[in-house]
């Protein structure tokens, strides 16, 4: 029996500002054996330890078929994050996972997908991204809207030639408010929904954002025709057990780290509590 | 005909054990009974009618480590403490007994608590019956009994001459090996009566209720002292934290509580549970909805420590009944 609460010892190899409050961490496991049999899906998470100070979940936002280390984007937000925030390459972390289910990307084939993501909400959705990229044919057209407070809090953005240049897919990138610099969109994500028009048949559009972001977009995909089971989002919660045991993270009788934290909207709309 | 040992043979028994086990019984301390562990059997304290906080703290403590952090000549290790070795626990009450198989649903089932699962195996139950129902207890309108030797390795029974033994498992017959038993043709006390309280579809109006701002008037007087959440033998929300001691990194699990203001806040400030009531609901929900909903009974044991610790006096037996009072109302998807 091994204790569940262990993380596996993992070393920083890069770090990358996205954003200014926003870094990516590219982690390598330290155990060889650990390394390579450490698999995960997009939609799920792990702990990573800051230690000393403490642990918090992050999506994973690597693929493991890349053999490039397991990457997670964080805001510099709070306690732990903070103290990520802080190290550099060759610092020791921990990381303890994955948990949580998955997108069912396999469903998604043949399928239209709409992304749309709001500012770190980014951060889940890129290895769904990449996955359809990857396996361009098996999916339908690909339409991202990725938007963000202003021009430099829009995260991955060294990816988004690479995203806007896969066939069949269109990448619309949008900001609060612009600078000097900025000649493109300046609309709410929800407005960009609303002129763009998605069509639901045969869709599936996949949102992950701040909450104001998430209710006015989702009222938009509604009075487009989109039904809830269509409508897929990731929640976040505070935890500390990743096993549903805490108590911490349940909306009612279910847990977002271990019923989530991918869920439809159509299984939100179940759900009991508030969140 | 039923096993017997006497009272000055029962002492005996204890200073055997004594030798083999660490023994964990009620003693006093103050005013209070508290489960302890002991090094004379004179330590035990068995007049009480039921103790201040519940034995959960000798299979889940109120702060443990679960690893500790060394680096070594540069590399930096992960060392899960030893645990303890064979303890027993002396006169627990069968409600309490019960409190540890509703925690076992949540710390054994895959991946289990190693923490949990190590302390339960090496632990020997030997239960005490009730001879007195407190006017606090209902353990028998959630499953229990003032005599239920489900949960116990062994359970004793208090008589004239002594007490009743009845060997329940291997584990409770390998205690009593060095117990001075006789066979007497005793019969065992009646249990004592308690006042019952309906828990009659209770799972279903706690979920109708789930939206009634009954919540919010409850809660009203709650001032999160969350003593609530600490007495009660089958709460178990907890906190993990890394904690610097001397120089050495521990990660540290310690006991929570779901009425704690800030107990779901995110870094960034939002609290799913802002309100009182909202907490309050997640205690009772819990309790009455959603862990009879996967694991099949109510999340309670009828012990009535939180009605004794309650400062302002909410109390579940209260709450029950008001529940199914409530009447039916439809359930709509968020408040």
């Amino acid at each position: 029996m091994t204790n569940p609460f262990l993380p596996y010892l993992a070393t920083v190899k890069g770090v990358t500002q996205l954003t200014p409050d926003i870094k990516l961490f590219n982690l390598e496991l330290d155990d060889p054996e650990v390394r390579e049999g450490f698999d995960y899906r997009p939609g799920q998470f792990a702990f990573v330890s800051a230690f000393g100070v403490g642990e918090a979940p992050f999506g994973l936002v690597s693929l493991p078929h890349w053999k490039a280390g397991v990457e997670f984007a964080l805001r510099r937000v709070g306690t732990v994050t903070r103290a990520l925030h802080d190290l550099e390459p060759g610092a020791k972390v921990g990381v303890r996972g994955p948990y949580g289910n998955y997108f069912p990307l396999e469903d998604y084939r043949g399928k239209n997908i709409l992304i749309i993501g709001g500012g770190i909400g980014m951060a889940p959705l890129r290895p769904v991204i990449r996955t359809i990229l990857e396996r361009r044919p098996d999916y339908g057209d690909l339409t991202i809207i990725n938007g963000a407070r202003s021009p430099q809090d829009l995260v991955f953005a060294d990816e988004f030639d690479s995203w806007a240049t896969a066939p069949r897919t269109r990448l619309e990138l949008t900001v609060d408010r612009g600078d000097d610099n900025w000649s493109g969109q300046v609309a709410l994500i929800p407005s960009v929904v609303q002129e763009l028009k998605p069509s639901p048949a045969n869709a599936v559009a996949i949102l992950c954002g701040p909450p104001i972001m998430i209710k006015f977009t989702l009222a938009r995909l509604k009075e487009l025709c989109f039904a809830d089971a269509q409508i897929v989002t990731t929640l976040e919660a505070k935890m500390k057990c990743g096993m549903g045991r805490c108590m911490r993270c349940n909306i009612g009788d279910k847990f977002v780290c271990a019923d989530g934290p991918v869920f439809t909207f159509e299984q939100i709309s179940h759900l009991l509590e508030p969140f | 005909m039923s096993q017997l040992i006497s009272r000055s043979d029962l002492t005996a028994w204890i200073n055997a054990l004594l030798a083999e086990y660490t023994v964990i019984a009620p003693t006093k301390v103050d005013s209070l009974a508290l489960y302890q562990p002991v090094k004379r059997a004179d330590d035990i304290f068995m007049d009480f009618g039921i103790t201040a906080l519940s034995p959960k703290e000798w299979l889940f403590p109120p702060t443990e480590t679960l690893f500790t952090i060394t680096t070594q000549d540069g590399t930096m290790k992960l060392e899960a403490p030893p645990l303890d070795g064979k303890n027993l626990i002396f006169a627990i009450r069968p409600c309490d007994a019960r409190g540890f198989r509703l925690l076992d649903k949540v710390f054994l089932a895959p991946p289990a608590d190693t923490h949990y699962a190590q302390r339960r195996q090496n632990t020997t139950l030997i239960g005490l019956a009730c001879s007195k129902a407190l006017p606090q207890c209902f353990c028998t309108s959630v499953g229990g009994a003032p005599n239920d030797a489900s949960d116990v390795d062994v359970l004793l029974t208090e008589v004239e001459e002594g007490y009743l033994v009845n060997i329940v498992t291997e584990k409770g017959q390998a205690a009593v090996a060095q117990a001075k038993l006789i066979e007497k043709d005793v019969t065992p006390p009646s249990p004592p009566n308690l006042k019952p309280v309906s828990t009659e579809g209770i799972v279903e109006a706690t979920l109708r209720a789930y939206n009634d701002d009954y919540w919010e008037r409850l809660a009203d007087r709650c001032t999160h002292c969350n003593v609530c959440a600490f007495v009660c033998p089958a709460c178990y929300c907890f906190d993990v934290r890394d904690h610097i001691n001397q120089g050495k990194t521990e990660r540290l699990r310690c006991w929570d509580s779901c009425q704690a203001p800030g107990f779901t806040r995110v870094a960034g400030g939002y609290t799913p549970r802002p309100t009182k009531g909202a907490r309050l609901r997640q205690r009772f929900g819990h309790k009455l909805l959603y862990y009879p909903q996967q694991y099949g009974d109510l999340l309670c044991v009828g012990c009535g420590r939180c009605i004794a610790s309650c400062p302002v006096n909410i109390d579940i037996r209260e709450v029950m009944e008001d529940l199914q009072k409530l009447g039916v109302k439809s359930v709509s998807a968020r408040a």
